[in-house]
């Protein structure tokens, strides 16, 4: 190269360096570019201009900065970025619906956003710094946002125990407990009850074959066309216990061959008097004397019965024990007057209580369900099954443990099954990818899998055992909602600490007062110290609040106390030894330790309190409005007739003070009384006495007039 | 002409079909009975979604206001008819749309008699927090008929913490 040409480039290779200067340049501004596009940097530029359209703006942007925010709560391992984009969660003007999203308020709810950060409750990813990554699933995040429909699961996460503010989550719970999901899964913070279906040990002595073989076809249920379960041909939006099994022909003939088959322990017939018989048998008013009979020992209370009025035919009655509407056509009639005499000969474990029945009541029962509670055609659709073969009684053995019916039915030589299905303790924090979807066409995420697990098992898997059940939509979101609360040990120790564990009540009834709680099955309806049922009033302070001869009065011969409630206590027939150790029971044991029975003496108030006392409660407070004193009054509170005889001076005192701190969730307002005003209030209660005579006929036309 | 008279056939089948079934069971919306959303009271067809402080609202309401702002609780019978002065339907914009948040929060918390209306309405103050309080209300404000208009100056419910 001649030497003036050094140093000059050819004009191709300087337009070359210009270009890929250029190209170079630009190459560089991209990444600049995109930073300065990221989604989270429009999103707070958004709202710096949103804020300014807003009377507060200052206040919008005072904490306001260009770079992410985060909170992190190291001990719970907690990195949110979500108030990078959601900048007005802590605005109290943002709230309401007007307010677009990101921007708007958080609703106001017991854990802070600084404390607890978000994907606590809301799951997502929390160091995210892009929507789909924060709130979807992406191959490297697998966590998607909880829908708001559903997080009341996130409660439950925490939460084991039942709170008032998530009435989603604790039916879920109640019906996975009601539905025995925990014959078959181990669910979290569930127990397995001793008892889940009835024990089928003397099934044959009970049920016919064609019976079983027709309730295994169909559980008192079925689907119709419109996709209605109805119950022995009575449409009904409870599900019932026993869910539908899918079985084929000659499995409803191998079980239903084998169960009629179980007799180990032959009913020993009870023989009703004979001249009880005589004198009834005869008697045209023997069927509506039962009737009576049925209403009075309010059965009504545990079980329903289809009724039908004005062309509509609905359940009426509770469901604590079996629909009863064609129990005629189902049970043997020696089983029946058997059973009814002792349950718990039959059944150890059954919550139906032992009743005092005399030959009379027995008789005119029985003879009612038999000729009432029937239904010719129930069984006419079974075809004629004879007598059960040997082979269909082996195959029906074996089919029992293979379709996992020991999960929930106990046949002595026969061990339960536990954990027959799949453990479900931590199912709601698993991940799309831990999922068996099958062929099915249904949505990739956890909760589209739970529902089409319950509502067809076999979508998901052909190879299925899970029964399938049909629960109402709202009922199946409960259900939902409390599996995805079960996610198993938290993740963190600090999240660890945080749970709020579920109380296991376990109330030992001791001594003589054992015997009567297990022959009345007291605790099915009513609560002791937390264990129990929820039916009727909680009876942990029972022995505070009640005087000891009005308990006994009341167990003999038992009133209505709250007149909006159709159930009532039922009539036991207890003797007075019987009623007696309850009420001395109650009163040993079942006492509030704030309640002093020695803070008041009856003695010491005056007629002039119980004037004044009158005065407050029928002008200055109205308590009438919910409370019921001779005939007039509301009934949202129990009536108070007979308060004076019912209720311990200590406890009106201590109830007036402070009703909740009594009885938790009592929907009785807590007042602001004077002390004197109390002492006087007090002193007029106590004057409310009803006689004897007026209770019994308060009783007998509570029985009478409840159809 | 012959498809409409076979037309007209499966309409007249669709129709016996329907009435056949008598004795039908009335089954009541199972949304009528969901967590986040309610019936509007005078039309069932209508569902009003509610958010969340509003469903705390009404789960509050169904606990302790139903038995007397209703006339049909979850127990069957209401209280209302036995209640001089007769409550108001919760429901009812017509009496409750004019008043303030702050006239029914007062209301609420310290009883019918303290704001010169019935003493039969008892104060719940000591027994429900603001924040339950003003769930009621955003509740009531949620399925009132005619609907709810907030001021211009809705002072906010939120709550500061």
């Amino acid at each position: 190269m001649p030497a003036e040409n050094m140093g000059r480039v050819p004009r191709s290779l300087r337009l070359a360096l210009a270009v890929s200067s250029a190209a170079l340049l630009v190459a560089l501004a991209i990444s600049p570019m995109k930073d300065l596009r990221r989604e989270w940097k429009l999103y707070k530029r958004d709202y710096t201009r949103f804020a300014q359209t807003r009377p507060d703006t200052k206040r919008l942007l005072a904490d306001s900065h260009p770079g992410i925010d985060q909170i992190w709560i190291p001990e719970m391992g907690v990195v949110d970025r979500c108030t990078t984009c959601h900048q007005g969660i802590s605005q109290s003007s943002l709230a309401g619906a007007s307010v677009p999203q990101p921007f708007r308020a958080h609703p106001p709810i017991p854990h802070h956003v600084q404390e607890w950060g978000c994907v606590v409750c809301h799951r997502g990813q929390g160091p995210a710094t892009e929507l789909a990554e924060a709130h979807e699933t992406t191959l490297a995040w697998e966590q998607p946002i909880l829908p708001i429909h559903f997080i009341q699961g996130a409660c439950g996460s925490c939460h084991r125990e039942d709170l008032p503010q998530t009435p989603q989550l604790n039916r879920g719970r109640e019906l996975l407990a009601n539905l025995n999901c925990t014959g078959c899964h181990r669910l979290q913070d569930m127990d397995r009850p001793q008892m889940l279906g009835p024990d089928l040990t003397n099934v044959g002595t009970k049920l016919s074959r064609e019976w079983i073989y027709k309730w295994l076809k169909e559980p008192r249920t079925l689907t119709d066309a419109d996709g209605n379960v109805t119950v022995d041909g009575v449409e009904n939006e409870d599900e019932p216990r026993m869910p539908w099994f899918r079985l084929t022909e000659d499995e409803l003939r191998a079980l239903s061959a084998y169960l009629s088959t179980l007799r180990s322990k032959p009913v020993e017939a009870y023989k009703i008097s004979p001249a009880v018989v005589a004198s009834w048998s005869k008697n045209p008013a023997l069927v509506e004397q039962g009737e009576l009979r049925f209403r009075q020992m309010f059965c009504s209370t545990c079980h329903s019965l289809a009724v039908t009025r004005g062309g509509e035919t609905k359940l009426v009655g509770g469901d604590i024990g079996p629909e009863l509407t064609k129990v005629g056509t189902k049970v043997k009639p020696d089983w029946l007057v058997a059973w009814l005499r002792d349950p718990h000969g039959y059944l150890p474990h059954s919550k139906m209580p032992r009743y005092g029945w005399s030959d009379e009541d027995l008789f005119q029962v029985t003879q009612y369900i038999e000729t009432k509670l029937t239904d010719p055609d129930l069984l006419k659709s079974v075809p004629d099954l004879g007598a059960p073969a040997d082979a269909e009684i082996q195959a029906g053995r074996r089919l029992f443990s293979e379709k996992g019916c020991a999960g929930c039915h106990a046949i002595e030589g026969v061990g339960l099954q536990k954990d027959f299905g799949p453990d479900l303790s931590a199912l709601g924090g698993k991940n799309v990818s831990q999922l068996e979807f099958g062929t099915s066409k249904i949505p990739r995420n956890l909760i589209s899998y739970i529902q089409a697990k319950i509502t067809n098992p076999l979508s998901v898997n052909p190879a299925a055992r899970m029964p399938q059940y049909n629960l109402t939509p709202v009922d199946l979101d409960a259900v939902t909602t409390a599996l995805l609360g079960m996610t198993g040990t938290p993740a963190t120790s600090g999240m660890e600490k945080l749970l709020v564990p579920k109380r296991h009540a376990a109330f030992q009834a001791a001594g003589e007062f054992g015997k009567v709680y297990e022959r009345y099955k007291c605790y099915v309806c009513h609560q002791f110290n937390g264990d129990g049922g929820t039916l009727a009033p909680d009876l942990s302070y029972e022995g505070s609040r009640a005087n000891r001869q009005w308990l006994i009065q009341f167990l003999r011969n038992p009133q209505t106390l709250r007149p909006t409630l159709v159930l009532r206590m039922p009539q036991f027939n207890m003797s007075e030894q019987e009623a007696a150790t309850v009420a001395d029971y109650f009163g040993m044991v079942l006492q509030n330790p704030d309640v002093n029975p020695a803070s008041v003496n009856r003695q010491d108030l005056s007629p002039q309190q119980a004037a004044l006392g009158k005065q407050l409660y029928d002008v200055k407070y109205q308590c009438q409005a919910c409370h019921t004193i001779g005939s007039t009054g509301g009934y949202v509170g129990p009536s108070l007739n007979d308060a004076g005889n019912w209720l311990t001076a200590a406890w009106i005192e201590a109830w007036l003070q402070n009703p909740q701190a009594l009885v938790p969730g009592t929907i009785e307002p807590r007042r602001a009384f004077t002390p004197d005003e109390i002492k006087a209030l007090t002193a007029y209660l106590l004057t409310l006495k009803q006689s004897p005579a007026a209770t019994r006929a308060a009783h007998a036309g509570a029985a009478g007039g409840q159809k | 002409m012959n498809s409409r008279l076979r037309t007209l056939l499966v309409i007249a089948c669709l129709v016996l079909a329907g009435c056949s079934r008598e004795n039908r069971v009335v089954k009541s919306d199972p949304l009528a009975k969901a967590y986040d959303s309610e019936v509007d009271w005078n039309d069932p067809q209508h569902i009003i979604p509610l958010s969340y402080e509003q469903a705390q609202g009404k789960r509050i309401f169904y606990q302790q206001c139903v038995w007397c702002h209703a006339d049909a609780t979850p127990a069957g019978p209401s209280n209302r008819s036995n209640v001089t002065p007769s409550p108001p339907l919760m429901n009812d914009g017509s009496i409750l749309n004019p008043e303030t948040d702050e006239n029914i929060q007062n209301t609420i918390a310290l009883g019918g008699s303290a704001v010169g209306k019935s003493a039969m309405m008892p104060p719940y103050g000591k027994m429900l927090s603001k924040d339950e309080i003003r769930s009621v209300i955003a509740y009531i404000r949620a399925i009132a008929t005619p609907p709810y208009q907030p001021p211009a100056n809705a002072a906010s419910a939120y709550s500061e913490k």
